[in-house]
């Protein structure tokens, strides 16, 4: 398969701005100004990108709390996300969810979820209305290897099959579930697609740091999903780079694993090196892109900034559409 | 005007909805009954029986029979909602919110709020509650108040076929997220329901009688059973204001403090155990507004403070009853 | 600039203190020409018009037809054209009521307003909370009839507040009737007042959540309906002090409102100048119950039959179809019957015009408004006037027979007792069915006992026979 070359440049585009989002992020939060527990997703680029570049703003996602990333590769307005990160009125949910709670229904991303497991049964409730429309959509639950663990994504994963709906599950094993190792909290001494397919749905596995191999076997998946098989799973096997809050001291890391890690499971410099080595790409290009994108972010962090709190007269609106 | 019952109410009601409006769709447990069985489908069309027919109406992709997973039912239709469909989800009983509480509270109830008011969540969840049929501590519980402390919510409680059909529409039509009760020995209750379309405004209660001596506030089933209280009272010349809440978030408080205005005594008339109870709520919100009309202490009568018996006297003894608000009617009254 | 002036109450003859406007002959704003006839005035003496003195317009009328000014009381603002509502208003602000008392007697027009009541001192030692001490002593709230709510037989503020609050509408306390189901967007107690008000809801924007219409809203609709008080200082102010607190053995003085004073006066003269008889007899009943159970739909009541059998009568007996005027009797050509309605603030008497020429069904829906609107004082001057018969009904009350006194200028009125099982000669047979006692009192200065004796003939025989009636 061979991607054209806008496909390219969009992919490391949305890779190296969730990229940079997050390290500004990280940079950000030692200031104080920005409130709240924030979860980033440096590391972990490949997998929303791989993921995200196939579907449309009719195809749905539900995320996790560690959930910039995937808000980013759907196509959520990165002004706005700095906003409401920083509980601005401006933001995308104008400051009353935050981090955890970012949504944009209009491109697809019905919302980060702070709940461990929570977005697996809404991605089922969405494939159901995606069925139900008949256009060939479909609705994608991000998990991780903490959250596969919980009733809910057992219990979606059931009900998807059972219905036969286009629900995918994504599960990113970052190999931690907040400070604990992924080899201690999954039972089995399998991996987390084998419990997709015990459940009796199709489960492929592919590397979360590679787009390349992401994209393809996710290519493969959504084709088998598209075609009307029922819902199927992934693995991507990734990493992430920070910890699993901002805040936490990683004392769970081996002894140079970090290091190890940015070096040699980075998402935008093994893109790189593919690119390079297969010729697809000038990487000079790439540089212009880290570039476009560094100032975009400048500005999305210092409009954010700047821009004005809400208004605590409003506290007690959007409760309801109808008072 | 047709006579029918409650169940058969709701029944014609989703029927009816679901003809005029193809996002609607219901999921629960066995809401067709006999999928994967030798027996074939629609074994019972919901256990209360109030999902019948609607199978044959409008076919598997739109009425789901879905496994015992209650966190994965409410989790499908909050997803659901957002993705633009009207879902009607079903807890067979009330008492399962426990282990699908995360996607009503956490999720639905704020899904609005979290998105910066740029979303909505038109899902109908019917919850199947209440006791007096010995179904015990886990299975006759009424978990409104949970639900009424939730912002985001709506809390629903038809006591008669009118209201269960104009409340369940006005729930279907609505874009919020609804907690819709049906209490279980209330199916079987008759009464005239308005033909054709009929929706009944939320927050707006019902005046079962005017009687101006006393009022009573309550809902769900407890309203027949104020209303013997108020037959055999009124023999005695007392006149019973008898508030049909209706439902309870919102809460029509402006009825409640009219009539305390007039009468200056509230007996407030609860299926639950009384702390942090709706009767606990109301006594606290007319304490508060309605404090120098008040000429005797709210008096509030509740199940005690233990979980639902299962040997009938036990539960029995733990239900309110006609001749127990007939008392706290009495009560009040007789302070000083 | 049109030359705006006050139109006051005019005084004719020395002796008058007082005068009532009985009819405005033009409405407000309609321009007339000088010599028209602007307004009746009747005074203890005569009924006089008044005539406008120059061509131009009463811009804003002020006083009530039926109520009673005092002499150089503002009536109106005259005007020679058009004028703007600041200067009307600028007139009426500015105007001072003349004192036209006779200097040795009590001025009977009191310019100034009731004295504020005075702080009612409480006695340091009484048994009363601070809080509650400040409420009454600044409400002027005697407390030695208040029982204490708190401890010890303490008074509370609690206490203070329910004894100054005012007693509730009747209609709202004991038991109710039940309101009819109404659709529109209202509280429960919305939905009552208006019922017991007549109040039509679907005509009221709610002031609540969503445009809820609540208890306010109503009570405002119910005030903007009643008359508007004349700004001059009014009957009521001049009796003695404004009530008293009740005294020790609980004697409540209230003075008489103007339509009470306005009745005393009139029944007064009635009894006093009117040479009353009486005649009575008795009418089977029962056929004509029968008939109005058999009716369909909503039912007529019972007296909503004899209005027609009353009218039919006085078509078939002109003579008692009249109005006395001094020595001229005014014979109607239809029967204008005036059924009494009890309302809070009196008797009142609206007229239903044609009586004869309607059917029953039709009077019961003409009465039932009337009478809805009479409780809710909003009975317009042409519908208590013109009446040529009255008709009072007290048999709902268990009255059994009673005599009625006339309202003048009519000649005469019918009482109707409730009715009762008594025995009667059916064709010889003594059967017990459904009597009622009817009495008819006749003005004999117009009518004679002849004629008030045919006229009862006559309603009894339709009364007998109802499917005359319809």
């Amino acid at each position: 398969m061979q991607l054209s070359r806008e496909a390219l440049l969009g992919a490391y585009r949305r890779m190296a701005t969730i990229r940079q989002f997050e390290e500004r992020l990280h940079e950000e939060i030692k200031t104080g100004e920005i409130a709240g527990f924030t979860h980033l997703y440096c590391g972990q680029e490949a997998a929303a990108v791989g993921v995200c570049d196939h579907l449309s703003s009719e195809d749905m996602i539900v995320s996790t709390h560690r959930g910039h990333g995937h808000c980013i590769a759907k196509g959520c307005d990165v002004r706005g996300m700095m906003k409401e990160i920083y509980g601005r009125a401006g933001g995308l949910c104008r400051g009353r969810g935050g981090s955890m709670h970012i949504a944009d229904l209009s491109v697809g991303m019905l919302g980060a979820n702070g709940i461990v497991g929570a977005g697996a049964p809404q991605a089922v409730g969405a494939a159901i209305a995606a069925k139900l429309k008949g256009k060939g959509n479909v609705a994608i639950a991000f998990s991780g290897d903490g959250a596969c663990n919980q009733g809910t994504t057992f219990e979606a994963m059931n009900l998807a099959v059972v219905v036969k709906v286009p629900a995918i599950f994504v599960f990113e094993n970052n190999h931690y579930s907040e400070h604990t190792g992924v080899s201690y909290a999954v039972g089995t001494d399998r991996d987390i697609a084998s419990r997709a397919e015990a459940f009796g749905m199709k489960a492929w596995r592919a590397d979360g740091c590679d787009f390349f191999d992401t994209y393809e076997s996710m290519r493969e998946l959504l084709d088998y999903v598209r075609a009307g098989h029922g819902p199927a799973a992934i693995e991507l096997d990734t990493e992430r780079f920070y910890g699993h809050f901002e805040g936490d001291p990683q004392r769970y890391r081996g002894p140079g694993e970090l290091d190890r890690i940015r070096a040699e499971r980075d998402a935008l410099k093994i893109f790189r090196a593919r690119v390079g080595e297969a010729k697809l790409l000038d990487l000079a290009e790439l540089d212009a892109i880290d570039a476009e994108v560094a100032q975009l972010i400048d500005e999305a962090t210092r409009d954010a900034r700047a821009a004005a709190p809400p208004d605590p007269a409003t506290v007690a609106e959007d409760v309801y559409v109808d008072y | 005007m047709a006579v029918m019952n409650i169940r058969e109410a709701i029944n014609q009601t989703l029927a009816e909805e679901m003809a005029r409006d193809s996002s609607i769709i219901v999921l629960g447990e066995d809401v067709v009954g006999g999928a994967g069985t030798a027996g074939g489908q629609e074994a019972i069309g919901g256990i209360w029986g109030t999902t019948g027919g609607l199978f044959a109406k409008f076919g598997p992709e739109r009425v789901i029979d879905t496994p015992i997973s209650e966190s994965a039912i409410i989790g499908a239709a909050a997803g659901a909602a957002l993705a633009g469909l009207r879902p009607v989800a079903e807890l067979m009983f009330a008492d399962f919110i426990g282990v699908s509480l995360d996607q009503l509270w956490n999720q639905m109830a704020k899904f609005r709020y979290m998105f910066g008011g740029k979303t909505k969540c038109p899902a109908v969840v019917r919850l199947i509650y209440g006791a007096g049929m010995n179904s015990a501590a886990q299975h006759s519980q009424s978990v409104y108040a949970l639900l009424t402390a939730m912002p985001g919510l709506k809390v629903v409680l038809p006591a008669t076929p009118a209201d269960a059909k104009g409340l369940l529409t006005e729930a279907l039509r609505g874009d919020d997220p609804v907690m819709f009760f049906e209490h279980k020995a209330l199916y079987g209750q008759k009464g005239e329901v308005p033909d054709g379309e009929y929706r009944q405004r939320f927050g707006e209660a019902r005046m079962v009688r005017e009687g101006g001596d006393v009022t009573i506030v309550t809902c769900g089933r407890m309203v027949s059973f104020s209303e013997k209280a108020a037959d055999k009272l009124a023999a005695d010349g007392i006149g019973i204001d008898l508030i049909d809440l209706r439902t309870t978030s919102p809460l029509d408080e402006e009825a409640i403090l009219d009539s305390v205005e007039q009468t200056g005594r509230l007996v407030i008339v609860d299926e639950s155990p009384p702390r942090c109870s709706i009767a606990a709520d109301i006594a606290a919100i007319v304490a508060d507004k309605a404090f120098t009309s008040l000429k005797a202490p709210p008096k509030m009568v509740t199940g005690p403070h233990s979980p639902i018996p299962f040997a009938r006297e036990l539960e029995r003894a733990w239900l309110p009853s006609p001749q127990k608000i007939e008392d706290a009617v009495r009560q009040v009254l007789a302070f000083r | 600039m049109a030359k705006v002036k006050a139109f006051t109450m005019p005084k004719w003859g020395i002796e008058m203190a007082e005068g009532t406007v009985a009819e405005w002959s033009v409405a407000e704003n309609e321009p007339f020409a000088r010599g028209a006839v602007l307004a009746l005035i009747e005074t203890d003496k005569i009924t006089n018009e008044i005539e406008a003195e120059a061509d131009g317009r009463l811009v804003r009328i002020l006083a009530q037809a039926g109520e009673i000014y005092p002499v150089g009381a503002l009536l109106a603002v005259l005007a020679d054209g058009e004028a703007s509502a600041a200067e009307i208003d600028a007139v009426i602000a500015g105007f001072k009521q003349a004192d036209t008392s006779f200097g040795d007697e009590a001025p009977t027009v009191a310019a100034a307003p009731a004295p504020a009541p005075a702080r009612t001192a409480i006695p340091a030692d009484a048994n009363i909370s601070p809080a509650a001490r400040d409420k009454a002593e600044a409400a002027g709230l005697g407390i030695g009839d208040l029982s204490g709510s708190g401890r010890a037989g303490r008074i509370t503020a609690q206490d203070v507040d329910q004894a100054l609050r005012p007693v509730p509408d009747a209609g709202l306390v004991g038991p109710l009737p039940a309101t009819p189901a109404s659709t529109a967007f209202a509280s429960p107690l919305a939905k009552r007042l208006g019922h017991v008000h007549g109040v039509d809801l679907a005509t009221l924007t709610g002031s609540g959540p969503k445009g809820r219409i609540g208890k306010a809203d109503v009570l405002a609709a119910i005030d903007a309906a009643r008359p508007v008080p004349a700004p001059a200082p009014k009957a009521e102010t001049r009796a003695a002090a404004a009530p008293a607190a009740p005294a020790a053995d609980h004697v409540e003085i209230r003075p008489m409102s103007s339509m009470r004073r306005t009745i005393a006066r009139r029944l007064t003269e009635s009894k006093q100048t009117i040479p009353h008889f009486y005649l009575r007899r008795r009418v089977r009943a029962d056929r004509l119950i029968r008939f109005r159970a058999a009716a369909e739909g909503t039912r007529p009541t019972l007296n909503d039959y004899l209005v027609k059998a009353c009218a039919l009568a006085l078509i078939e007996v002109p003579a008692v179809n009249i109005q006395v005027h001094g020595t001229d009797i005014h014979r109607f050509g239809q029967a204008n019957i005036a059924v009494a309605v009890a309302t809070e603030r009196g008797l009142m008497t609206p007229v239903v015009t044609g009586a004869d020429r309607r059917s029953v069904g039709e009077i019961s829906a003409i009465v039932a408004e009337l009478a809805q609107r009479a409780k809710s004082g909003r009975l317009t001057a042409e519908e208590i006037g013109g009446g040529s018969f009255s008709l009072s009904n007290l048999g709902s009350f268990g009255i059994e027979q009673f005599d009625a006194i006339i309202n003048p200028p009519q000649g005469a009125i019918l009482a109707v007792g409730m009715a009762r099982p008594e025995p009667i000669d059916d064709d010889g047979a003594i059967r017990i069915v459904p009597v009622m006692h009817l009495s008819l009192s006749c003005d004999h200065r117009a009518i004679d006992g002849a004629d008030g004796a045919r006229f009862l003939q006559a309603l009894a025989a339709l009364i007998e026979a109802p499917q005359l009636l319809d």
